[in-house]
């Protein structure tokens, strides 16, 4: 399946949740944020929340800043 | 001075000077001078992954140096958009403390009262602890008060220009009136400055540009907090009164004539 993650296109399995999804970008689990749709998902919902066809995924970390 | 902690929504502070982790040349340097500037609570942002340029993950070292994490919602432009950021900042460091800030102005960076007081009061609902960065507003401090924030954070001077205090007489106000911990933030360029804000009152200070962007950020650091500390015992234990004319230190008395 095809989703977008902060606008690029990424190719899935047909079933992937959101921690495998971190797993596959090799984004850090710890300091990450993920908003699916606009809607912001929360860690401990992470592995059952399986992805759809056309999701749109932003994904944010912790960054340096004052 | 042991037992003059700082206490922010229930949780105690020894160190009276917050930092941020913005600037620093890199990794191994903001841990340094963050330990020797013996500060408890370090603000982070949050970011939109670049997918093509991914940011070194700073937050592993911050964990294990055991400091706190300050979130802070830098780039929101306006109330919605910080709600949202402290949601996100929320489940990204696993804490409901937040550093509200909204400027929508790139080149001053000053903070939008308006849109501050409505996030705040929607973040204050939602049971976030709710730091917001505002100008030195005595009016809008009292509100942010009543919306329940858990402190405020009045600037000094605009952020990162290292002015140090330019709202001295403002700040006075906002700490002789506040009951919530007042942290002067932004602007403060070298100790003194620090030392300054804590003499007056101030509760706390934040700074990171100062020691971030200095020849030797770990040493400017460590000034940093000798500084807040020294502003700190100075505050308590009382300033003498100012005079226009001299008062003399020692006796005057004719000492050369005959008694």
């Amino acid at each position: 399946m095809k989703i977008t993650v902060n606008e690029n296109i990424v190719q899935l399995d047909d079933k992937c949740n959101i921690e495998q999804l971190l797993i596959v970008l090799e984004s850090p689990l710890k300091g990450s944020a993920i908003a699916v749709n606009q809607k912001i998902i929360s860690r401990s919902e992470w592995v059952n929340y399986q992805l759809q066809e056309n999701d749109q995924v932003s994904l944010f970390q912790a960054i340096a800043g004052g | 001075m042991n037992n003059d902690q700082l206490i922010i929504a229930g949780k105690a502070f020894s160190s009276r000077l917050f930092t941020g982790t913005g600037k620093f040349n890199d990794q191994k340097t903001m841990v340094a001078a963050l330990q020797a500037s013996k500060s408890e609570l370090v603000t982070m942002a949050l970011k939109r992954i670049d997918m093509q340029h991914k940011e070194d993950d700073i937050l592993a070292p911050l964990i294990k140096n055991g400091m706190n994490l300050l979130p802070n919602t830098s780039g929101a432009r306006n109330a919605k958009e910080a709600v949202f950021a402290a949601q996100l900042a929320r489940e990204a460091l696993q804490t409901n403390w937040v550093k509200l800030e909204i400027h929508p102005d790139p080149k001053y960076l000053l903070p939008d009262p308006i849109e501050t007081l409505k996030a705040a009061e929607t973040l204050a609902n939602l049971g976030f602890i709710v730091l917001p960065y505002v100008h030195a507003d005595p009016v809008l401090c009292k509100h942010l008060e009543s919306a329940g924030c858990a402190a405020v954070m009045p600037l000094g001077a605009p952020i990162g220009s290292n002015k140090g205090i330019k709202t001295a007489e403002f700040l006075e106000i906002i700490i002789e009136q506040a009951n919530i911990p007042v942290v002067v933030d932004a602007g403060l360029g070298a100790p003194s400055h620090a030392a300054l804000a804590m003499e007056m009152g101030a509760d706390a200070v934040l700074v990171n540009t100062a020691m971030a962007v200095a020849g030797d950020p770990v040493a400017m650091s460590r000034a940093f907090a000798k500084a807040v500390e020294a502003g700190r015992e100075a505050y308590l234990a009382g300033l003498g009164g100012q005079s226009k004319i001299a008062v003399a230190s020692s006796p005057l008395t004719a000492f050369l004539e005959a008694g």
